[in-house]
């Protein structure tokens, strides 16, 4: 997982590009429209996203047409999936421990769970 | 079983849930280090050593190996971790630094540490635990959940895979 993708979508205006880009290729002009920011602020954040290779550009007649790089998204997507996993993982662990520790110690511990101190 | 809620608040990661257990042995799971290898490791994983110093900047010093054949390259794999402690309040709430380490104890500074504040209280059906872990990186963490990770993760990655399946094939 690179930290770079993490800082480069920490701006609302370059998730909401992400986003967009997620239905297929766009113009900077149509970016800009559909974010209703100015080109040039279109164009700094399709920079930044380009830098951190979460999106590819191609150079069509004059313009420029950005497309979305899916394989950094998915690491990250990785990433959190296996971060939310590894938890339940462990507290349905640790649930099963303390009920197993309850049952061992009997019936003064589940009077201390119904009231606790 | 209770669900556990994973969510983004501000520059945090916030993990709840509540346990069928009175708080003062639900906090003793967390920092006795002969009770956290009933159950720390990640499944397949094992707790092979657990130092516990509990107090204002002590630390547990620990490590997890994978067990489990079926895990692949990760099985022989060892993890090892280590928790510096800064605020100490019995039964109610600690808070330290999480970090990568070696067997001697050496932080890894290459790796982010992360912030952690555990916080124990008194509910109906026993003790919730609140985790909090705060990443260098949390505020992109929070606009990635946001956009959907928690609940929408298939559909926005199905999405993308079809979206890629035609642009490969364009």
């Amino acid at each position: 997982m690179d930290i770079t993708t993490f800082g480069a979508l920490s701006e609302p205006s370059r998730l909401r590009i992400v986003e967009l880009l997620s239905t297929g290729p766009l113009m900077v002009g149509e970016i800009a429209e559909r974010l209703q920011i100015r080109q040039p602020q279109a164009s700094k954040h399709l920079k930044v996203l380009l830098e951190a290779g979460l999106v590819d550009v191609t150079a069509e007649a004059n313009r420029r047409s950005y497309s979305l790089r899916v394989q950094p998204l998915r690491e990250m997507d990785a990433w959190l999936d296996r971060y939310r996993r590894i938890w339940e993982d462990r507290y349905d662990a640790l649930e099963d421990y303390l009920l197993k520790l309850q049952a061992a110690n009997g019936n003064a511990d589940e009077d201390s769970q119904r009231k606790p101190e | 079983m209770n669900k556990m809620t994973l969510k983004a608040e501000g520059n945090t990661l916030v993990l709840e849930r509540v346990f069928p257990a009175p708080r003062k042995l639900v906090f003793q799971a967390f920092t006795d280090g002969e009770m956290l290898k009933h159950w720390w490791g990640p499944r397949g994983w094992e707790l092979t050593f657990s130092r516990m110093d509990f107090r204002p900047g002590g630390s547990w010093h620990y490590c997890m190996k994978c067990v489990d054949k079926n895990q692949g390259d990760f099985f022989g794999m060892e993890s090892w971790g280590k928790t510096v402690y800064e605020e100490v309040a019995g039964g109610e709430k600690f808070t330290g630094i999480d970090y990568f380490s070696d067997a001697e104890g050496i932080e890894n500074t290459d790796m982010p540490p992360g912030r952690i504040m555990l916080f124990f209280e008194d509910v109906e059906g026993g003790t919730r635990v609140t985790n909090h872990t705060v990443y260098a990186s949390a505020e992109a963490l929070k606009s990635v959940i946001d956009m959907g990770m928690e609940q929408g993760v298939t559909e926005t990655w199905d999405r993308l895979e079809e979206y890629v399946a035609a642009a490969s094939k364009a």
